[in-house]
């Protein structure tokens, strides 16, 4: 079994190297976009099964936003519910024979990290403002600029860990025990890892949604309710 | 440890690729029909809640126009009664007032008959006893119908007034009713004492009355002098009408 650390290019386009957890990225990307693009064809005041569940999962990740930064979910929606579906789908390609999960390698979980660590500067200094949001590296005092200069990094790098180590122990593990013990032997490690994919996920979800909703800071008034609600 | 960079790249724009699409593939549109679903439910409320308000308004004016229409009924009621009251009242003045026209009138009647009665009887009375008196006088002789009757005449003419005895006879013969027809004596009686009486001479012109029973009457011209028992029995008839 190769080392996880390690990346073996699949191919180049030009002089860029093309590694798995790219292309098994893009067959994700692909996947997420045609099934959105079929799904929300014909959506419909009565809705069908699909769009059923497609209404709960946008429901319950508005909800999961307000309920976390107290703040109108719509301008953090996509982003949010992105990470949680790229995340869960990405995880959940390891019970595909031969597919090793994107997420298990530090490239695309340092990716998924950067994006939320932009987002949070971008959203911070748009709700705040520049001075506002280097402001705030300086509560409660600023004595706490530097711990709080370090806290940024390495809650970026604690996602990043968190995600890579669940993940990759878990493709690890299941293969370790595949090689020992024979075919139908981790097919409970297989299923546990469908919990801990879709943990991993809605743990990602959610600590972007924290640092993120840290960043912009709260609004005066309360959040608006669901019906409340514009399409963003 | 190494990092891929052109990995790290690639799967950076590949997110951002992602949430691009989803965005715009599935969050947008699902939020949007969320939205309108919600506006519709809304509306839906809206209207329901309208409608419930009109109809509380409705149940409103229903409740009052009811109140009204029982406060103008419990007012023509009221009405009515006080009405049939007056009514009442009215009729029973008007009853009350009728029986008492008709017993008055009644009584008037029972008072008049009593009194036509009365008069009746005495009328019977006064024929009764003039029938009475005709037959016990007839028993008696002719001369008592007469005689007994002088003295009582001279003496009513003698307390006449001076004017009207001084008139009795100056202008010619005296008119004299008697009950039956004087005697030549007893003429000359009469007309001799009349004579001392008013001082010069008196001539009778008699007339027979039988209806005097007995006695005289005498016309002085301003004066009759009744001496007579048919007077006498209307003077009592008269006393005892006057009497009751």
């Amino acid at each position: 079994m190769d080392s996880p650390l390690t990346l073996e290019t699949l191919f180049n386009i030009g002089p860029v190297p093309i590694s798995a957890p790219v292309v098994v990225s893009w067959v994700i990307i692909l996947a997420l976009g045609l099934f959105a693009w079929l799904a929300t064809r014909r959506l419909s005041l009565t809705p069908s099964k699909t769009q059923t569940v497609l209404e709960l999962l946008a429901t319950t990740v508005d909800g999961q936003i307000r309920d976390t930064m107290n703040r109108d979910p719509a301008p953090f929606r996509a982003l949010i519910g992105t990470i949680f579906l790229f995340v869960l789908v990405a995880n959940w390609t390891s019970l595909i024979p031969a597919v090793e999960p994107p997420t298990a390698h530090l490239e695309t979980d340092a990716a998924l990290a950067l994006v939320v660590f932009v987002a949070t500067i971008a959203y911070g200094i748009a709700n705040r403002g520049i001075k506002g949001y280097l402001a705030t590296f300086a509560e409660p005092s600023w004595v706490m600029i530097p711990l709080n200069l370090v806290e940024q990094i390495t809650r970026t790098f604690s996602l990043i860990v968190r995600l890579f180590g669940n993940v990759m122990s878990g493709v690890f593990v299941v293969g370790i025990v595949l090689s020992l013990a024979g075919l139908f032997v981790p097919i409970p490690l297989m299923a546990l890892d469908l919990l801990t994919g879709a943990v991993q996920a809605y743990i990602f979800a959610v600590l972007a949604t924290v640092f993120i909703g840290a960043a912009a800071g709260e609004t005066s008034g309360d959040a608006p309710s669901e019906k409340e609600n514009k399409p963003s | 440890m190494t990092i891929d960079w052109w990995t790290l790249g690639l799967q950076t724009v590949n997110l951002l690729i992602l949430i691009w699409i989803l965005a715009r593939y599935l969050f947008r549109p699902v939020a949007r029909i969320i939205a309108e679903r919600q506006a519709a439910t809304h509306a839906a409320l809206d209207e329901a809640r309208a409608a419930r308000e009109e109809a509380e308004a409705a149940r409103a004016t229903a409740k009052t126009e009811t109140a009204e229409i029982a406060r103008i009924r419990a007012e023509l009621l009221s009405r009515a009664q006080e009405d049939a009251k007056h009514e009442r009242a009215h009729l029973l003045e008007t009853a009350r007032a009728e029986a008492e026209k008709a017993r008055a009138e009644t009584r008037a009647e029972l008072a008049r008959l009593r009194e036509a009665q009365k008069e009746m009887v005495a009328e019977e009375a006064g024929a009764l006893a003039a029938d009475i008196a005709g037959r016990l006088v007839g028993r008696l002789p002719d001369t008592v119908k007469i005689d007994g009757f002088m003295d009582g005449l001279v003496g009513a003419v003698s307390e006449l007034p001076e004017a009207t005895r001084t008139g009795i006879g100056a202008a010619g013969p005296v008119s004299l009713r008697a009950a039956r027809a004087l005697t030549g004596d007893e003429r000359t009686v009469l007309e001799t004492r009349l004579a001392d009486l008013l001082g010069r001479t008196v001539t009778l012109e008699i007339e027979e009355a039988p209806e005097l029973i007995a006695g005289l009457e005498l016309d002085a011209r301003h004066a009759i002098v009744r001496n007579h028992f048919r007077a006498d029995l209307d003077r009592i008839k008269s006393e005892l009408a006057n009497h009751d």
